[in-house]
């Protein structure tokens, strides 16, 4: 008996009826039929294929992305890195817009009612920008900063931005000690914690409710970090995309450049208010640096009293007001109140945040004066 | 109709217009007695302690009241939120000057439907305020009396309405014209229930917290009735700080709002019947997180 014949034998009692009605195809009369033995051994290769796989199964399925768009933190979990304080395992769209949403307006609408507000005083967009704020994403100078946000039209804040800010270790770095003491011991190393001191003592007011600091931290995932954001080489590129093939040693090697060319944490250096002697009132500094400063920076919050009771303008009057001071340690010089900003006290709970020097440099500080002394003497 | 609802768009849309509008115009929401276009910010509260002396010199003045320090003309004291950014509310309460009224309540909405912005080519800003004052002094018993108030509680009740117009000229400079209307209810046979008035300000920055503030009231009125009403004139000196601002001026109104410098000054600048008063104003904000 031919082999055909054989197979056809052992085959009929399994044979299968296969309708493709879907794509408008009908086998009514064609019978697949398969022996025994293949169906058995496809059962135990798909087992096998699983079970091989299955440490890997969430890598699986963000390879099928491009390398580009990969998220950092799954690239990073692939290579061995650790979870760190915080992992979020689904991700949810509609949270996320809830989360901007008080980003935005400190509060919400949830169901019929608005929800509280989370400062009367501020909002987190008063002193964080939520977009990228560095055209290379592990640098923390301030004048790339500078250069980055006079290209892109941003303003230019005291705080980190949110951009990235899951992908972040730590947070409330080295001087900010100084200011909070054991208020930001447990959110030196924890999104979540940090994000509820942020809300009551930052903004003075109030600890987030669990829903709301889920649906920010959601946000904050949909604000994560990519591949594509870092500033890799193509070898790099390459290796990720072949991630499952690389040995123990190259995975840990690309998780080393990875955590290099991303910032885990923004540096916060506290700075004294530059002394007298050194004081250049503007002379040499850059004048339209320093008009961006101004209106980027200063009138972000005080154009109208927006947020203080500090009114200022983009006028002669207010100019005269910072150069009538400029010698002075009063806050209203701008040596001052940029390097020690105001503190928060009763009735008066909308205070001025400090620039740290990495935030803004002594020489903005010096562009800002240019700008102001030309301003005060237009005509 | 049409020229109603053309009105009314037009107030929604100056509530809702956007870009770099003129701001400061004034450095409160006061000039000397009158309203300005400026609006507490929404959600800010401002708690304002308002105080007239008594004449610096003529009859009533001089060196026997320490020129004026010895009396109180009036006082005042109010409490006024921003609800939105362009629309507060205020509630006072002022000791009166007892021609006739004393325990004067007053309850006013101020809204700004118009805001100047060169971009939008608006040239002034508008804002309209209406008052309400309710007296609740004693009732006097002599029925010729302005103050016999027949235990009628429309009586007691008086309005004011008052358009302000603004334009900032200048980072120093600024003018404001307020037309005004007053209606009382009840007033005397010599005197009339319906006023209007045209008020005229001037607003000098010296610096970017003092500034010299000048204002007066013409009142519109017929010879035959109420021929000891005097118009209001006062110069101030202001000095704002961060969430305070404080007035120093000179006037010859004895009384606070439109229902008593416009409706009842009687005082003459030239028989030295003028008087210090100042106002201090305190803006803050409630925790309500």
């Amino acid at each position: 008996m031919p082999i055909k014949n054989v197979a056809k034998k052992i085959a009929q009692p399994y044979s299968i009826k296969i309708r493709l009605c879907k794509f408008g195809y009908q086998y009514d009369d064609e019978n697949i039929k398969m022996n025994k033995f293949l169906l058995a051994l496809c059962v135990i290769f798909i087992i096998v294929l699983y079970s091989f796989n299955s440490g890997e199964s969430e890598w699986k399925k963000v390879l099928n992305s491009d390398t580009e768009n990969l998220s950092l933190e799954a690239v990073r979990l692939a290579l061995g890195a650790d979870k760190g304080s915080f992992h979020m395992e689904n991700f949810d769209p509609e949270k996320a817009k809830i989360g901007l949403e008080l980003i935005l307006k400190g509060k919400t609408k949830r169901g019929f009612f608005k929800s509280k507000v989370i400062s009367s005083y501020f909002v987190c967009t008063d002193c964080h920008n939520v977009g990228r704020e560095f055209k290379n994403s592990s640098d923390q100078n301030p004048s790339s900063r500078l250069d980055f946000a006079k290209v892109n039209n941003l303003p230019f804040l005291p705080a980190s931005t949110f951009w990235g800010i899951y992908n972040r270790t730590s947070f409330f770095n080295d001087d900010y000690i100084k200011k909070y003491g054991d208020i930001i011991k447990d959110a030196k190393q924890s999104l979540p914690g940090s994000i509820q001191v942020c809300a009551k003592y930052c903004s003075s007011g109030r600890y987030l409710k669990s829903w709301e600091l889920e649906a920010i931290i959601h946000y904050f995932k949909a604000n994560e970090l990519k591949i594509k954001d870092l500033s890799l080489t193509n070898n790099q590129k390459d290796a990720i995309s072949r991630i499952q093939s690389l040995s123990e040693t190259e995975k840990s090697d690309l998780l080393a450049s990875i955590n290099n060319s991303f910032t885990q944490g923004y540096s916060a250096h506290f700075a004294e208010t530059m002394p007298r002697d050194d004081r250049k009132y503007g002379v040499g500094g850059d004048v339209d640096n320093g008009k961006f400063i101004y209106e980027k920076a200063c009138l972000h919050c005080h154009l109208d009293g927006r947020v203080t009771y500090l009114k200022l303008g983009n006028d002669k009057l207010s100019a005269q007001m910072f150069l009538k001071n400029k010698s002075t340690y009063d806050d209203l010089s701008v040596y001052q109140i940029i390097r020690q900003g105001t503190y928060a006290m009763p009735g008066r709970n909308q205070y001025m945040p400090r620039f740290t020097k990495d935030k803004m440099s002594d020489q903005q500080i010096e562009d800002l004066m240019a700008y102001l002394t030309q301003l005060a003497e237009k005509q | 109709m049409k020229k109603l609802v053309f009105v009314v768009l037009l107030i929604i849309a100056g509530f809702h217009c956007f870009g770099q509008d003129v701001t400061e115009t004034f450095n409160s929401t006061r000039i000397v007695n009158s309203h300005s276009t400026e609006i507490l910010r929404k959600k800010m509260w401002e708690y304002r302690i308002e105080h007239r002396f008594g004449d610096i010199a003529g009859a009533n003045g001089g060196g026997q009241t320490a020129f004026g320090f010895d009396q109180a003309a009036d006082i005042r004291m109010a409490m006024e939120y921003g609800i939105t950014d362009k629309l507060m509310a205020g509630l006072g309460r002022s000791k009166g000057i007892g021609r006739p009224y004393t325990s004067l309540c007053d309850l006013f909405l101020a809204g700004r439907f118009l805001t100047q912005n060169k971009e939008k080519h608006m040239p002034v800003s508008a804002a309209l305020v209406q008052t309400l004052y309710y007296t609740y002094m004693k009732q006097i018993n002599d029925g010729q009396s302005v103050a016999y108030f027949d235990n009628k509680f429309s009586r007691r009740v008086a309005y004011s309405t008052q358009l302000v117009l603004t334009r900032k000229f200048s980072d120093r400079f600024s003018l404001a014209i307020m037309p005004t209307y007053v209606h009382r209810n009840y007033v005397s046979q010599t005197d009339l229930n319906d006023l209007f008035s045209v008020g005229f300000a001037a607003n000098f920055k010296i610096t970017k917290s003092i500034g010299v503030i000048l204002e007066y009231f013409a009142n519109v009125e017929s010879e035959n009735f109420r021929s000891d009403a005097m118009n209001s004139l006062g110069v101030g000196f202001e000095f704002v700080t961060n969430g305070h601002n404080f007035h120093i001026n000179l006037t010859n109104a004895r009384g606070f709002g439109e229902l008593q410098y416009v409706a009842l000054t009687q005082e003459n600048w030239l028989k030295g019947q003028f008087r210090l008063g100042f106002s201090i104003s305190r803006n803050f904000k409630i925790k309500t997180a």
